[in-house]
């Protein structure tokens, strides 16, 4: 049961003009710039990309925004919409180099139940990762492919649920956690990686 | 505590730190952790590197002339509109 919304939320579409639209709008979707900029970094690797892309997310955001039903998730609406732009155009302008395999469940499911596994970080080597500067966590996250990236960077900066990520991805809920799973063990291994080769978080006494 | 449980626990510890298990599925892992020191640990490491993403990937700020260029989006818009 949802409780009547606050006067300012109340909208008749219909009759709505241009101007109080565009008010509504600079009201309510402006106060995601910073983060909807956020994403597209993370999506393009580069802030001129980024730049363009948030544009184009807001040119068609405001020129569909007669269709959006107020009340209902504005901010995984816009990222959709971010999503698909960056789908649409700059991925392909782009022209990464797509993962092979499939998003199959199976193979994370068995990677993760190798219980207790010393290839991924130790909490010994949690003060590794605090000693790593932020470059090296950015750089380690961009080397994800573009689904994957954007899949944990949707869950893990965002705190968008499973639900809202596949609704803004397009895809199954299934493929979401996979995605997940599969950015998540990459990211680590990459993390642990990058640890061993700096000598970062190296137990007393080991190896030499 | 069998190997099996921390399996089990290790397979669900993505969904349990996103919050997308079920409550009871939750507290089972939640027993788990409170038994199982490794398991514990591994939690706490995840945990971390959440965190750390976090901070590092976050908290960016739009350049001033995106937030000028949004902006118009919006003013030229009406103005095609209105013409």
């Amino acid at each position: 049961m949802t409780i009547p919304a606050a006067d300012e939320d109340v909208v008749d579409l219909a009759t709505e003009t241009d101007a109080e639209r565009a008010t509504r709008f600079e009201r309510d979707a402006m106060v995601f710039l910073d983060q909807l900029y956020g994403a597209a970094l993370r999506m393009t690797r580069n802030p001129a990309d980024a730049e363009d892309l948030v544009q184009d997310t807001y040119v068609k955001a405001f020129a569909s925004f007669h269709q959006f039903t107020p009340g209902t998730n504005l901010k995984a609406w816009l990222y959709r919409i971010l999503t698909n732009s960056y789908i649409n155009t700059y991925r392909k302008r782009q022209r990464q180099p797509q993962t092979s395999g499939g998003d199959s469940i199976e193979d994370w499911q068995l990677a993760r139940a190798e219980a207790h596994s010393s290839d991924g970080l130790r909490t010994a080597e949690m003060d590794a990762l605090d000693r790593m500067p932020d470059s090296a966590v950015t750089g380690a996250m961009n080397s994800l492919s573009p689904d994957f990236r954007l899949a944990v960077y949707l869950a893990d900066v965002e705190g968008f649920s499973y639900k809202e990520i596949a609704e803004i991805m397009g895809t199954p809920i299934g493929t979401v956690m996979s995605r997940l799973n599969r950015g998540r063990n990459q990211l680590r291994t990459s993390l642990a990686d990058y640890a061993k080769e700096h000598g970062l978080g190296r137990r007393g006494g080991d190896d030499d | 505590m069998t190997e099996r449980d921390c399996s089990a626990a290790l397979a669900r510890l993505y969904e349990f730190l996103d919050h997308e298990l079920a409550d009871a599925d939750a507290d089972e892992i939640r027993a788990h952790l409170d038994a199982c020191e490794p398991c514990l640990d591994a939690f706490g490491v995840e945990e971390h590197i959440r965190a750390r993403v976090k901070r590092c990937c976050g908290a960016s700020r739009a350049p001033e002339t995106l937030r000028v260029r949004v902006t118009q989006v919006t003013t030229m818009t009406v103005i095609v509109r209105e013409s």
